[in-house]
């Protein structure tokens, strides 16, 4: 599939036109790109995550084939497709009408607003496109050179450890001096070490015994990932798709983290900006059908288009500058920030039990607003999985990794953590231990070989508590 | 999207059990609701998901209510919630599973391992041998882009530090070398016709006739997966051969006598007239109890398969199916005289069991 295709004249009029009212309206972005595409190909775009080219994975293909399946019998349709990336490519669906084309142009800018302006996007690679496309050709040499089912194995393995990451990572190493940053190897060292990679043969010897020793000061760490990138007895290639893997990973965790606001931020826009003069009187209706389609809200579910965009409203009525709120929050801090009585009330009162069967005592009682705000930021900390902290290394003598998972009030689903503990271990080579809670009683897991043996653990109680979860356990780490 | 194509291909491979058998396990099941007119169907949904560390079920215990001051004012009491992941009941509703026929053939190919058809003679590949407009990184050195190449090593040399303009000295080593790629390969031939010939005499009961159709059915799935255009042709016979349509072709009961060269002549008809074997693969298939109203007619038949049909067809395939008053002798009387013909191959059929190694008799050769 080739990029910067021409758009139809229409559109590219359209195009000129929404981007100039995005501007006078105060939005301010990288060069936007609109490509036109059949919906299958979108289809295709959106299965490797807006991107045209990612490595060799059936992931990819899964995803294709579900949103395939879904368009093919006309349950799911994808609208926009945007990425962060500079310039900003953003991609049109050729069925698309001209008024859904100009809702998604409109909604499009918002985003580009957003990856530019937002603080947690600052540290995220721009040139994504091409990373992407470097790591593919990467992977294929690998698979040139080793074999497909090698490499994907290997990378299955890492992809099954993706969300060991630290999400704040990022930013607080953008926010350092330059020398100090680790998170994103120089250039230098990643041609380095690709080049490395790729002149070794497959018959060559394994990649230089790596010092198992732990890495005292940088531990404790969520970045779990980018410690066995380093650390782990890896060949070559295998570190590099451990990076590669790593990289993606990182690039992806701030459209996880501000899911609600992005997609508030440019609903609001297209809605502002469509409805601010730049609709022909004959496509208001369609656009307040489409629009409400896309901010739909079924009992119990959470839209993010919703949410967001009746957040932004709601700052705007309390006099917040909204410009500001867009680029220093997150989804956490954002509902943290926003979220009173009177917009929980409207927005985020869940479903109660079925009103037809009214008891005695009348309809139940709502839950507390605070319950129900609380419980929305439970459900989106940590980028809404569990946060397990690497605390120590070799404690016991046998070269183990020792995991602590942060209970914060939801136990861990057990068969997924203990196959997830037995991939960490293959890849580390040596035992891992895991400490969590498990109905309140201390458990720990330890994966050695292919077995996961459970034993009860006091020291998991104390590790685990929720009581200081944002403080990491840098006390009982030490003790390592 | 020729990538995502090789993707979703490994994918399904996947799904099959064909390869990575250690993803299996990881396999669900899962499904869409979609709609046909008015009933709700299930697609098929497998999906695969990779272990990670995610939040279980928590057991429902009554809602973490651990203190919470204050907030009394309202008094509201912070009733244990009913831990509640609404109505995702996809309902009784559901009336078939839907598989798309493509997909059907594909898993019938793979099931029976059935070869991929084989296009018969030269002027039936597809003339457009493809063109080099690809680049790969490995491949026969008369295929070597030397530009592609040196340029890449150019490249490393150059940020490995090791160039020097004094000396510019330029070795690739195997990374570095590019080849030519071909795209494109060929296709059979587009055009296919298939004759199922029926005995509908008074011996084919609604049991045989059931594993006809089942028969007929496979074997329409997975030709059509094999040429863009298929023609079905139906033909039954008692002691007289006439064409019909398919929904007759599996109705019908005729009663009386049989003559078999009335189908054969029939179908020999059509091929000269209609589907000239220039133009067309063509697939006979004839299914009867192996009951004959005479050797002489047998005879017949015999010299018609050998002298003119055969000759102009891919494969020639006759399934006995087992009847309660057949005697079975039509199929020894043509194995017998006709063994040597590759191009004849006959099947006897007891019941449902045998339909899957009768089809991959008939379509295992990939004629």
């Amino acid at each position: 599939m080739k990029l910067k295709s021409d758009l139809p004249a229409a559109l590219k009029y359209q195009a000129v036109i929404i981007e100039s009212a995005a501007r006078d309206a105060g939005l301010d972005f990288f060069e936007v790109i609109f490509e036109l595409l059949e919906a299958k190909d979108v289809n295709g775009v959106a299965a490797y995550g807006g991107f045209p080219v990612r490595y060799p994975s059936w992931r990819f293909g899964m995803e294709f084939e579900r949103l395939e399946k879904g368009r093919r019998w006309g349950l799911s349709k994808i609208y926009e497709l945007v990425i962060n990336n500079d310039p900003t490519y953003a991609y049109l669906v050729r069925s698309n009408s001209l008024l859904e084309q100009k809702l998604v142009m409109a909604h499009v800018y918002g985003h580009a607003d957003f990856f530019k302006n937002n603080l947690w996007f600052a540290p995220t690679d721009r040139k994504m496109l091409d990373t992407m496309g470097n790591h593919s050709t990467r992977c294929r040499r690998y698979i040139d050179a080793f074999g497909q089912e090698g490499v994907e194995r290997f990378s299955d393995l890492c992809l099954s450890l993706e969300t060991l990451v630290d999400p704040y990572l990022p930013l607080r190493e953008h926010s350092q001096p330059a020398e100090d940053r680790s998170i994103y190897t120089p250039p230098s060292e990643r041609a380095r070490r690709s080049l490395e990679a790729l002149s070794m043969s497959p018959l060559a010897e394994p990649a230089e015994e790596v010092d198992l020793r732990p890495m005292v000061g940088k531990l404790p760490t969520y970045d779990i990932l980018g410690f066995l990138e380093e650390n782990a007895p890896l060949e070559a290639w295998q570190r590099d798709i451990l990076h590669i893997v790593r990289a993606e990973a990182y690039y992806f965790v701030p459209q996880r983290m501000t899911k609600i606001m992005n997609e508030g931020w440019a609903s609001f826009w297209h809605s502002r900006l469509l409805t601010g003069g730049l609709l022909e009187p004959e496509e208001i209706l369609d656009f307040a059908d489409c629009h409400s389609g896309a901010t739909m809200t079924a009992p119990g579910q959470l839209n993010p288009y919703k949410l967001g965009i009746e957040l932004f409203r709601h700052a705007e009525e309390l006099g917040e500058d909204i410009f500001q709120l867009r680029r220093v929050h997150n989804d956490v801090s954002f509902i943290h920030k926003l979220v009173d009585k009177e917009f929980s009330a409207r927005h985020l009162s869940r479903p109660s039990a079925p009103r037809d069967t009214d008891g005695p005592e009348g309809p139940a009682p709502a839950p507390d607003w605070r319950e129900n705000k609380g419980q929305l930021l439970h459900q989106l900390s940590w980028g809404g999985y569990p946060q397990i902290e690497l605390v120590g290394v070799d404690t016991e003598g046998e070269g183990e990794l020792k995991l602590v998972h942060h209970h914060d009030g939801r136990d861990l689903q057990m068969g997924r953590a203990r196959e997830t503990l037995l991939n960490l271990q293959a890849l580390w080579k040596a035992p891992v231990h895991l400490l969590t809670l498990l109905e309140k009683q201390g458990r720990c897991l330890v994966a050695r070989g292919d077995e996961v043996s459970v034993t009860e653990t006091e020291e998991a109680e104390a590790l685990c508590s929720d009581e200081k979860p944002k403080q990491p356990p840098a006390s009982s780490a030490k003790r390592a | 999207m020729f990538r995502i194509e090789a993707d979703r291909a490994r994918f399904r491979e996947i799904v099959r059990g064909r390869i990575r058998e250690d993803l299996r396990r990881y396999l669900s099941t899962g499904e869409l609701i979609g709609r046909a007119g008015e009933h709700a169907v299930s697609i098929p949904l497998p999906q695969i998901e990779l272990p990670r560390f995610v939040f279980g079920q928590n057991p429902k215990g009554g809602g973490k209510g651990e203190g919470k001051p204050g907030d009394s004012a309202d008094g509201e009491v912070g009733e244990g919630e009913g831990a509640g992941s609404a109505g995702e009941n996809p309902g009784a509703h559901i009336l078939e599973v839907e598989v798309e026929l493509e997909e059907l053939a594909e898993m019938l190919g793979e099931e029976l391992q059935l070869p991929n058809i084989q296009p018969r003679g030269v002027k039936e590949l597809d003339t457009d041998g493809g063109r080099y407009n690809r680049v790969r990184n490995s491949g026969p050195n008369s295929l070597r882009l030397f530009r592609r190449t040196f340029k890449n090593a150019l490249k490393r040399t150059i940020a490995s530090g090791l160039y020097d303009p004094l000396d510019p000295r330029i070795v690739p080593i195997r990374e570095d070398f590019r080849y030519r790629m071909k795209k494109s390969s060929p296709q059979p031939d587009s055009s296919a016709v298939v004759f199922h010939m029926m005995d509908v005499s008074g011996s084919m009961g609604r049991e045989q006739k059931e594993v006809v159709r089942i028969k007929a059915f496979w074997i329409d799935t997975w030709l059509r997966s094999q040429y863009k255009n298929l023609d079905v042709v139906y033909i039954v016979h008692d002691a007289v051969a006439r064409i019909v349509d398919q929904h007759t072709f599996f109705h019908l009961r005729e009663s009386g006598g049989t003559k078999i060269s009335s189908a054969y002549e029939l179908c020999l008809k059509q091929i000269m007239e209609r589907y000239r074997p220039e133009d067309y693969n063509i697939y006979p298939f004839h299914y009867s109890d192996g009951d004959n109203w005479s050797a002489r007619d047998t005879e017949l038949c015999i010299s018609t398969l050998r002298d003119e049909i055969l000759p102009r067809v891919n494969q020639f395939c006759y399934g006995q199916v087992k009847s309660a008053h057949g005697s079975g002798q039509f199929k020894k009387d043509l194995d017998g005289a006709l063994s040597a013909v590759e191009t004849l191959v006959t099947t006897a059929v007891n019941d449902r069991a045998d339909v899957p190694e009768a089809i991959r008799s008939f379509l295992g050769q990939g004629r």
